[in-house]
C-alpha cells in the first residue's frame, strides 16, 4: 500500500487577523506570519498514517509519501509530516504566488504517474484561499474515482476498495471506491475511530486530532529523504487559470447593542435587523 | 530556520510539539490538579510517549539524547500552562534520569533508565533535610557499609515525586548521604527503590502555596539496607555529581520561570485590550503600559540570558555555575514580578483562579526557593566572581 499526501503551507491560521491587504488591493500580505502546514493537510497525513498502521506499529512495506509545491522553505513543513511518521517527501519548487488549484492538480497528476500510489489523500481545502479544487480536478485529470470531505475512511481487508463516509444534509452518505482513488478529508476524519483498515484492532482508539510528533521521530525525520526539483521539471504547463482581480478587507463590524429583554430582542430583530 | 531560542530545526519542532501538547492535553487539567493537590500520573506517562521523559538520556538507554537548550524548550513550554506538573517532570527527567545518565555506570543505566524514559517508573532525588537546605553539606543522613550493603539512616524533605498519591511512595530515588566517617565535603549517592526495607513515606506535604500539581514528600530511611551495586560512583564522588546536576536543574527552573512569565504577559496583554475603563481600553493607560512593557522587556532579557547560558552548558561537565545560578536568580524573581503585574492589570479578576494568573503567581514564588534559594545563588555567584577583575 502506497499513499500520496499533498501538503500546502499556509500563513499561520492562528494569527489570521494579522493578514493585510497590500495598498491598491493587488495581493494579500502575510509578512511576519509563520508558514504552517494547512490544518486539513495535517489531517490528511494523519489519515494516511492510520491506514498504514496496526495501532501503534507500522505495517511492513506500506509507505506514505508527502508532496508539496512552493519555495525551498516548504521543506520545513514537509519535515514536520516526516516527524509525524511519513516516510519521504517531494518538494517541487516555485513561488507561492505562481500556483493555483488547477496547476497544483495537474502537477500532482504527474507526481501520481511517477509515484504510482494506491491512494491520494488531500485536505478538503487550504485555509488561506479556501478554493477547494485540487482533489476534484486531480481525480478528473487522472480519471480516478474520488470522494470529497471524508469524515470516515475504511480500507477493505483485501486493500482493493475504500469506503468513505461523507456528511451531507440529513445524514452520512457512504461511498465505496475502487482503488486507486482520490480522497479529500474533513475535520472529523481525525476522530478516535474515524479511520479503519481491518488490521488495527477494532478496540484501538487513536487520540483525537493529528498526532504529536514525538521527539525520537523528530530526530529520525532529519535523516528521511526529501527530493527537491523545480516545478517545471514535471513537464506541466505552469500557466495559471485563476486570476485574482483584487482584494479588499471585509467591512469592519459595527458594535452590537444591548437589548432590555426578550420582547425588546424580538422587536429589534423585526424592525432593525429585519430578520423576522 | 534557527535562532537563539530554537538552535536547530529539531528544537523548533520539539517546541511546536510541546506547545500543542500543552494547549490540548495539559491546560484543561491544570486548575483542578492545583486545587486538589494531585499529581497527574496518566498525563505524566504521555510525556514518555512524546520521548521527553528521557530528554537528555542517550538513546542507548531509551532516551532522546538532547542538550541543555532542549531542556529549556520543554520546561518553558510546559510551564506556560502548568508549572506544578512541570516541576514533577523536572524532578524525574533532570534530577533522576539526567543525574543517573551522567553519573551512573552502565549496569545502573540499563537497569533504571529505560523505565524512567518510558514513564513506567517515577523518579526523584533526595537532597534537602529538615535541618539542611542551602547548607547542603550539613546533611546528616548517613550510610554505613555492612558487608555487601550500605545501611542508610536519615530523613529527607521537600522531595518532589517523593509520593505519587497521598499514601504511595514514588518508585525510585537518588539519595545523597555521607558515608560514616567521611569528611563534610565528601557525599555519596545511592539508588533506593520503593519497597526497600526501611524506606518509607514520612508524609506527603500538604497545603503548599503553589506547585500543588506536583507531590512533595518527607521520606524516611530507617536502617534502610541498600546493596553496594546501588552506590553511584565511588564513595565521596557525589558532591561533584550534585554540583554538576544542579547546573542543569537551575537551567530547567529558569526556563520554567520563562514559561510563567510568557503566559502572564499574554494574559495581561489580551485583557488590556478587551477591558475598558473610563471609556478606553486598559492598554491606553500609561500605568498599564508600564506593567506590560516592562514585563515583556524583562522576560526577553531573561529568555536571552537563559538560552545563551543553555548554549554554553555541557551536560557532562561542571563549570557553568556562575550562569546557571545567574539565570535562575534573575528569572525566578522576574517571573514572580511579571505574575504580580498580571494580577494587578486584571484587578479583581486576576485575584481569582479562573483567570490563571493567580495560580502562576503562587507557582512562581517556589522558584525563588526550590532548586537553590535566591540567597544560595547570590552566595555561589559572588564566590565564582571572586578574583575576576575584568569580565570577558
Amino acid at each position: 500500500m502506497k499513499i500520496l499526501v499533498s501538503l500546502k503551507r499556509t500563513a499561520d491560521p492562528d494569527n489570521a487577523n494579522k493578514v493585510k491587504v497590500a495598498p491598491g488591493g493587488a495581493k494579500i500580505v502575510t509578512d511576519g506570519l509563520e508558514p504552517k502546514v494547512n490544518p486539513f493537510d495535517e489531517y490528511a497525513v494523519e489519515t494516511a498514517l492510520r491506514l498504514v498502521e496496526n495501532g501503534k506499529t507500522r505495517i511492513a512495506g506500506d509507505t506514505v509519501v508527502v508532496a508539496s509545491f512552493g519555495p525551498k522553505e516548504a521543506a520545513t513543513n514537509i519535515r514536520q509530516s516526516l516527524a509525524m511518521g511519513a516516510d519521504s517527501g517531494l518538494l517541487f519548487t516555485t513561488d507561492d504566488d505562481s500556483l493555483d488549484g488547477d496547476l497544483v492538480a495537474r502537477a500532482l497528476a504527474k507526481v501520481v504517474e511517477a509515484q504510482k500510489p494506491d491512494l491520494v489523500i488531500l485536505g478538503k481545502q487550504a485555509v488561506d484561499g479556501d478554493s477547494n479544487q485540487v482533489a476534484q480536478v486531480l481525480a478528473e485529470t487522472l480519471g480516478w474515482p474520488s470522494a470529497t470531505f471524508a469524515m470516515s475512511v475504511n480500507l477493505s481487508a483485501d486493500k482493493k476498495t475504500v469506503t468513505v463516509g461523507r456528511e451531507v444534509d440529513g445524514g452520512v452518505v457512504k461511498l465505496t471506491l475502487t482503488l486507486p482513488a482520490v480522497i479529500s478529508v474533513d475535520l472529523r476524519i481525525v476522530g478516535a475511530k474515524a479511520v479503519t483498515n481491518n488490521v488495527t484492532p477494532a478496540a484501538f482508539a487513536y487520540n483525537d486530532g493529528p498526532r504529536f510528533a514525538p521527539l525520537p521521530m523528530i530526530i529520525k525525520a532529519k535523516t528521511k529523504p526529501i527530493a527537491e526539483a523545480p516545478l517545471a521539471s514535471l513537464g506541466v504547463d505552469t500557466g495559471l487559470k485563476v486570476r485574482y482581480t483584487g482584494f479588499e478587507l471585509p467591512a469592519a463590524r459595527k458594535a452590537g447593542i444591548k437589548v432590555k429583554d426578550v420582547a425588546d430582542l424580538v422587536e429589534r430583530l423585526r424592525t432593525d435587523a429585519k430578520a423576522l | 530556520m534557527s535562532d537563539l531560542f530554537n538552535p536547530t530545526p529539531e528544537h523548533l519542532a520539539l517546541r511546536q510539539t510541546l506547545r500543542r501538547f500543552a494547549e490540548t492535553e495539559v491546560e484543561a487539567q491544570a486548575a483542578a490538579h492545583d486545587r486538589d493537590e494531585a499529581f497527574n500520573l496518566p498525563l505524566f506517562r504521555k510525556l514518555g510517549e512524546l520521548g521527553v521523559l528521557g530528554l537528555t538520556v542517550p538513546e542507548t538507554w531509551g532516551g532522546s539524547g538532547m542538550d541543555a537548550a532542549a531542556v529549556a524548550v520543554v520546561h518553558e513550554e510546559l510551564s506556560a500552562v502548568d508549572p506544578g506538573f512541570t516541576l514533577a517532570y523536572l524532578a524525574h527527567a533532570l534530577l533522576f534520569a539526567n543525574n543517573l545518565a551522567v553519573n551512573g555506570n552502565d549496569a545502573q543505566r540499563a537497569k533504571y533508565l529505560p523505565d524512567a524514559c518510558s514513564g513506567a517508573r517515577v523518579g526523584g532525588m533526595c537532597m534537602s533535610e529538615p535541618g539542611a537546605g542551602t547548607d547542603v553539606l550539613g546533611m546528616r543522613t548517613t550510610a554505613v557499609r555492612r558487608g555487601d550493603s550500605y545501611v542508610l539512616n536519615g530523613t529527607k524533605i521537600w522531595i518532589t515525586n517523593g509520593a505519587v498519591s497521598d499514601t504511595e511512595l514514588g518508585d525510585v530515588f537518588l539519595v545523597y548521604a555521607r558515608v560514616e566517617g567521611a569528611p563534610r565535603s565528601k557525599l555519596s549517592m545511592f539508588i533506593v527503590e520503593k519497597g526497600t526495607k526501611g524506606f518509607s513515606l514520612g508524609q506527603k506535604i500538604k497545603d503548599k502555596l503553589g506547585m500543588r500539581a506536583s507531590s512533595t514528600a518527607e521520606l524516611v530511611f530507617e536502617d534502610c539496607e541498600v546493596p553496594v551495586e546501588n552506590r553511584v560512583g565511588e564513595e565521596g564522588d557525589a558532591t561533584l555529581h550534585m554540583m554538576r546536576n544542579l547546573e542543569v536543574e537551575r537551567m530547567g527552573l529558569a526556563a520554567m520561570s520563562l514559561g510563567i512569565a510568557r503566559r502572564c504577559i499574554e494574559e495581561m496583554n489580551r485583557y488590556a485590550s478587551e477591558r475598558k475603563s473610563f471609556g478606553q481600553p486598559l492598554r491606553d493607560f500609561g500605568q498599564i503600559q508600564r506593567h506590560i512593557a516592562e514585563s515583556y522587556a524583562e522576560y526577553m532579557a531573561g529568555r536571552a540570558y537563559t538560552y545563551w547560558a543553555a548554549s554554553q552548558l555541557e551536560l557532562l561537565r561542571p563549570g557553568h555555575r556562575l550562569d546557571s545560578d545567574g539565570v535562575k536568580l534573575y528569572c525566578a524573581t522576574m517571573a514572580k514580578n511579571v505574575a504580580d503585574r498580571a494580577i494587578q492589570v486584571l484587578g479583581g479578576y486576576g485575584y481569582v483562579g479562573e483567570y490563571r494568573v493567580e495560580r502562576l503567581w503562587r507557582d512562581a514564588k517556589l522558584l525563588e526557593i526550590g532548586g537553590g534559594t535566591l540567597e544560595a545563588h547570590q552566595k555561589n555567584m559572588t564566590r565564582e566572581l571572586r578574583g575576576t577583575d575584568k569580565l570577558p
